[in-house]
């Protein structure tokens, strides 16, 4: 058999795009770092778990269920979603995760030549599903931590069809009020499609926060993202969602993977959305881990930012990257920020108090590590 | 940067390994180097080579056999690569200890290919299957080093009030890097950074990247440039401050640049093996220490540091035996997770000669050997290696392993044997981590 012939074949920004490796599972990595136990403050996951309605569900999942293809476009879920928010069916679009939709967009309105334009420090799978299909990404850098709308509108030009906000941003956690939303919606005037990534929507309780999805009726532009993974603790089934105005979804549809999100996943997320004790919970769980890591940031005398979503971004005097590698061998996950741009810092994600109380002591533990070999140098 | 000249990818020329042919080879590569920008002697010399190999290849291969050769340009070099399949490929010759008998029929035979490999300034070897041999020449340009200007008449910039970063190109390097010949001693760069119009033809090139950074005035106050180290790791330099007393956060600044820079690259590591007392140590980690020594013969240590740019995924070291204790220490110091697979020796047949290719530093009177290819011959050939850099007073002696390749490791016992030490790993520098090896002080 002939070897294909890859140079060919393989397109030019395929050739240049450098696969994203996911770290490895719990195990490998507790065998290799030599740690008995692993806490996964990395992901940003829910430590609560799904609701308790939505735990039941998978407990009582039949298996004979997972022989039966699940409904090719989550209708029940969808159907749902719209009684919820007093829209159209047809207006949301469910995928295997909010990654997916991503996806969905960039397919259905870009063509060779064209760009979407991001935050340099925010979400990375907008600029990489855009660049692995061949679109130009313009990255704009962060103002002060936040998006730079103006910055932003700047970049725009004839082939610009997207443009991402992650709001609030995923690591920074600020966010754009109702008002500077608005405001840049205003500016774009439909000219764009406008995606407002909103995963981490429920953990956000500040008043001048939009809801995005309340705006659909005065900007059909705009394409709402929110997902299961975070607040509902469903980020192992990988179930997300987008919603916009009849004439952008019916569009964006025609790109979209049907059958792709599985029955388990459709029927959790279903009997997650009612739980709203879940979501009080979660938050207070999130509000005590973030007042006792900040106070102990401060005695640390740390530099951090702390803002919405569950998870806070922390400068270290050391290298985001060893600091992950001596943080691992003591059982303790976080995510380095020097991908984005932060060159040493991390970003933690929110667990219950004795597991952020473990992370302290952990950190404290490197750094006074580092304090001492330091001056053993001096 | 000019990236169309760096995305060029070069002139092709496929001909039958045939007599009738090796002129229309060598006046390939002769008019390709010219065109790229050699001079005359430059680019006799790299026709040479060619030329040296054609005809070794005419006797080592069939004629209907193909050869390919790609003339690409550099900016400040001119690179020959030749793709082609030989049942006999002895690369002994490569070697810098070879010498030729005239009464060896064999030995002559190599004259060639010893003759192509001193005839340029690089020269790197890959086996691509059984058969399949990939040789790469490269020849550089020649330019005025910094001896050829006045060092003293440059600008020394005091009261800094505010200062800025920016791409360097052009005039503001060829500046830039008289300032660091002038402010700083030559084990604090790389030699290349002794040619003004080389660094601007290397960053030009788009191999090597450069920023400086500039006061309210628009003067240079300091620098730093970094280039790719193979596939994964960055190298970065400096970094250099020119301002009287060495302004911290001006360094952090450029380090900030550079890391910013290959941040979402698939850099997985940054190594600085020439740092300068303002190197931001937080944002690094020493790898180890390695002794050099000065013109009267006092020792010093420089130490090497490294910033992983991603999360450490974990992998697969090879290792002798007699590594294997050094690879756990230093492992464990480092907190790198991995696995060390031990190569022994199970009585296959192996090569007879091995291979080293030399890089030397003349002004910093340093040599680093790497393997091309492992040999039964492994002792004596680096035994023979270090008689010759007696011979030329070098005091400073390193061997480059890649523990990312099995074969290299089957150097360790005569290493050992020879006085080498092991002295820092650094890490994925090249198919896997690299450990440097420096001889021991009683050569």
């Amino acid at each position: 058999m002939k070897y294909p012939d890859l140079d060919r074949l393989v397109p030019d920004y395929v050739k240049h795009f450098e696969a994203y490796i996911p770290s490895k599972p719990d195990d490998v990595l507790k065998r290799l770092f030599g740690c008995r136990y692993l806490y996964r403050l990395n992901n940003n996951e829910n430590p609560l778990g799904p609701p308790p309605v939505a735990q039941s569900i998978i407990k009582r999942f039949p298996p004979h269920s997972a022989s039966i293809y699940p409904s090719g476009d989550a209708y029940h879920l969808r159907y749902k979603l719209a009684d919820r928010f007093g829209l159209n069916p047809e207006q949301f679009l469910v995928g295997n995760g909010a990654n997916e939709v991503i996806t969905f967009v960039i397919k259905a309105f870009c063509q060779e030549g064209d760009n979407i334009i991001t935050a340099d420090g925010t979400f990375a799978v907008y600029e990489w599903v855009a660049e692995f299909s061949g679109f130009e990404a313009r990255l704009v850098p962060l103002k002060n931590f936040g998006f730079d709308d103006e910055g932003m509108l700047s970049h725009i030009d004839e082939r610009t069809k997207i443009l991402f906000v992650c709001n609030p941003n995923n690591p920074t956690g600020s966010y754009w009020s109702e008002d500077k939303l608005r405001n840049f919606l205003d500016k774009i005037n439909g000219r764009q499609i406008v995606v407002v990534d909103e995963a981490y929507f429920e953990f956000v309780e500040k008043e001048d926060y939009p809801d995005s999805i309340k705006l659909l009726s005065e900007y059909p532009n705009l394409v709402v993202f929110r997902t299961f993974s975070k607040m509902y603790g469903l980020a192992g089934l990988r179930i997300g969602y987008l919603v916009g105005s009849l004439d952008v979804v019916n569009i964006i549809r025609r790109t979209c993977v049907v059958y792709s999100v599985n029955v388990l996943a459709q029927e959790a997320a279903f009997a997650a959305i009612d739980d709203q004790e879940h979501i009080f919970k979660t938050r207070e769980m999130v509000k005590k881990g973030k007042d006792f890591l900040v106070k102990e940031l401060d005695l640390l005398r740390l530099q951090y930012v702390n803002g919405e979503g569950n998870f806070i971004m922390i400068k270290l005097p050391m290298s985001d990257s060893l600091a992950y590698r001596k943080l691992m061998s003591k059982g303790i996950m976080v995510r380095t920020m020097t991908g984005f741009r932060f060159p040493n810092w991390i970003r933690v994600t929110i667990d219950k108090l004795e597991v952020m109380e473990a992370f302290i002591e952990a950190l404290s533990k490197v750094l006074n590590t580092a304090r001492i070999e330091n001056q053993k140098k001096l | 940067m000019n990236n169309n000249i760096n995305k060029d990818k070069g002139i092709l020329l496929s001909i039958r390994v045939d007599p009738t042919f090796l002129p229309v080879a060598t006046s390939f590569v002769e008019n390709s180097a010219l065109a790229f920008g050699l001079n005359k002697k430059e680019a006799l010399a790299l026709t040479l080579a060619t030329e040296e190999i054609f005809l070794y290849l005419i006797k080592a291969s069939s004629t209907d056999h193909i050869i390919t050769i790609r003339c690409s340009s550099g900016i400040y070099y001119v690179k020959a690569d030749f793709l082609f399949s030989a049942n006999n490929f002895n690369m002994r010759a490569f070697n810098l200890t070879t010498t030729i008998s005239p009464h060896e029929e064999a030995s002559l035979e190599e004259m060639g290919l010893l003759i192509a490999s001193r005839s340029v300034d690089r020269l790197q070897v890959k086996q691509e299957g059984a058969q399949s041999i990939h040789l790469i020449l490269t020849k550089e340009k020649s330019y005025p080093s910094v001896d050829e200007f006045d060092l003293t008449t440059l600008p020394s910039v005091e009261n800094v009030v505010e200062f800025s970063i920016k791409s360097a190109t052009g005039e503001d390097l060829k500046l830039f890097v008289m300032l660091l010949n002038s402010h700083y001693k030559s084990f604090s760069f790389p030699k290349d950074f002794r040619f003004p119009g080389k660094v601007v033809d290397m960053v030009r090139s788009g191999e090597y990247e450069a920023v400086v950074a500039i006061d309210q005035k628009e003067r240079i106050i300091g620098g730093t440039l970094w280039h790719w180290l193979g596939s994964k790791t960055v190298e970065c330099f400096g970094p250099y401050i020119f301002t009287q007393g060495s302004d911290l956060s001006i360094a952090e600044r450029l380090i900030e640049e550079c890391i910013k820079a290959i941040a979402k690259s698939d850099a997985v590591g940054l190594i600085n093996r020439y740092p300068t007392l303002e190197l931001p140590k937080d944002y690094f980690e020493p790898l180890g220490s390695l002794t050099f020594f000065t013109k009267d013969g006092s020792p010093f240590s420089i130490t090497a540091y490294f910033r992983q740019m991603q999360e450490d995924l974990g992998s697969t070291v090879w290792s002798h035996p007699a590594l294997e204790e050094f690879l756990k220490e230093e492992y464990k110091r480092l907190v790198l997770p991995r696995m060390i697979r031990l190569v022994r020796d199970q009585g296959e047949t192996k090569e007879q000669f091995s291979v080293l290719s030399a890089e030397f530093d003349r002004i910093n009177n340093f040599v680093t050997l790497r393997p091309l290819c492992s040999g039964l011959d492994s002792d004596k050939n680096i035994g023979a290696h270090l008689d010759l850099f007696k011979k030329e007073s070098l005091s400073t002696i390193f061997f480059e392993m890649d523990l990312g390749k099995s074969w290299q490791v089957e150097f360790v016992p005569a290493l050992f044997n020879h006085n080498f030490k092991p002295r820092i790993i650094l890490p994925y520098g090249g198919i896997g981590d690299i450990v440097l090896f420096q001889l021991g002080e009683k050569h």
